[in-house]
């Protein structure tokens, strides 16, 4: 499909060698969502949960130490960044290496939590993220080998789509689905939440709707089924 | 089995690695059926295969020409106008592969370095951004991985 009727009026380049970022007010708009709020993460401290006690009528606080914050506030911000990098994005592998920087992030993120059930969690959630990033870098290298092409803008005007080019579609869908954890194997992710540190926890989830929703737009662009 | 019991087994995260794997492997099974359409308009052309080595290029089968910073090597880039000093370092080598280069004649299939800089104008010029990201993704593993074990190896006696 055309670039310009997926995401609006090209509104201009920038050019970084064979890597062009393209800027339209559709990728614009989320690359601007995500670093608003990549920098109010930056400012805002974390929640502090309070827990009912067992054979007691006292409460009891979660909260995140000093050591454990700074670790995931760098992490977040480093999480932000290549979410918004991922939006306007104009080339394929780059848009891969963007999704890979955010499936180990992710990771991180929660791995300065000191309970087991999220930490379990986390190590499935890093198994199918290592696991996704041969699907996910296969299927880029596909496109490459079945168009001679990585950039969207050339991609975009291609004429016809190649079987393998369909193959490869489904591969880059099926890497990212599991670096950024969606439907079928989100249930890795649904308990990694389940601890203390909202605003860090939230990137997590963020990230994962936005590249979702630009990954859509690229296999639009790859594929033209309209 | 009912439904119901299905998204019961789907919330169990010890699971969904092997979903995942079990899915992905019936996928590249569909693959070995999808057949191939390979472009051969490549943004990286070679020479034909032993076209070097019939004439003693010392460098075969990865001379691409080109004299380092007057004269431009054969490397091809998506977008030329971005990169107008394309090619100028394909024709470098290093003192010791000049020396290396003029004793034998197989020193483009050695493992001394590769000579030509196609990889380099890859690496740190047309596609620089990737360098970039790809070292990011290392350091960020790195980052993780010292974190973890300075807080959870090291200090594990403490609690």
């Amino acid at each position: 499909m055309d670039i310009s009727t997926l995401g609006g009026q090209i509104l201009g380049q920038i050019p970084l060698g064979d890597i062009v970022l393209y800027l339209t007010p559709f990728n614009l708009f989320m690359f601007a969502g995500a670093l608003i709020f990549t920098a109010l993460i930056a400012m805002s401290r974390t929640e502090t949960q309070i827990e009912a006690e067992f054979g007691s009528l006292k409460d009891n606080e979660v909260k995140v130490g000093l050591e454990e914050f700074k670790i995931r506030r760098f992490l977040a911000i480093v999480c932000g960044l290549a979410t918004a990098g991922a939006m306007i994005t104009g080339d394929l592998f780059n848009f891969t290496l963007f999704v890979a920087l955010i499936g180990i992030v992710n990771i991180g993120i929660v791995s300065a939590v000191k309970q087991i059930d999220v930490l379990n969690a986390a190590f499935q959630y890093g198994l199918i993220a290592m696991i996704a990033s041969l699907p996910l870098f296969g299927g880029a290298a596909l496109v490459l080998a079945s168009t001679g092409t990585l950039s969207l803008l050339q991609l975009s005007t291609l004429a016809s789509t190649t079987p393998m080019m369909y193959f490869a579609s489904l591969l880059l869908l099926m890497g990212i689905a599991g670096e950024t954890g969606v439907a079928p194997f989100y249930a890795t992710k649904a308990e990694m939440f389940r601890t203390p540190g909202s605003p860090f926890i939230l990137i997590i989830h963020l990230s994962s709707l936005l590249v979702i929703v630009r990954a859509i737009e690229i296999l639009l662009i790859i594929n033209k089924p309209f | 089995m009912s439904i119901g019991r299905l998204w019961n087994q789907l919330a169990n995260p010890k699971r969904i690695p092997r979903l995942f794997s079990v899915v992905l492997g019936l996928i590249l099974l569909v693959g070995f059926l999808v057949p191939m359409g390979l472009n051969d308009h490549q943004i990286y052309p070679r020479p034909a295969p032993q076209e070097q080595i019939d004439q003693k290029n010392p460098l075969a089968p990865y001379d691409r020409g080109g004299s380092p910073l007057t004269e431009p090597g054969i490397v091809k880039a998506q977008y030329p106008q971005n990169a107008e000093e394309l090619g100028m370092i394909t024709g470098y080598l290093s003192p010791i592969a000049i020396g290396v280069k003029n004793t034998t004649l197989y020193y483009g299939t050695s493992i001394y370095s590769s000579p030509g800089g196609l990889i380099d104008e890859i690496l740190y010029y047309t596609r620089g951004f990737d360098t970039i990201l790809e070292s990011t993704i290392l350091m960020m593993a790195f980052v993780l991985a010292s974190w973890v074990a300075l807080n959870f190896t090291m200090r594990r006696k403490e609690e």
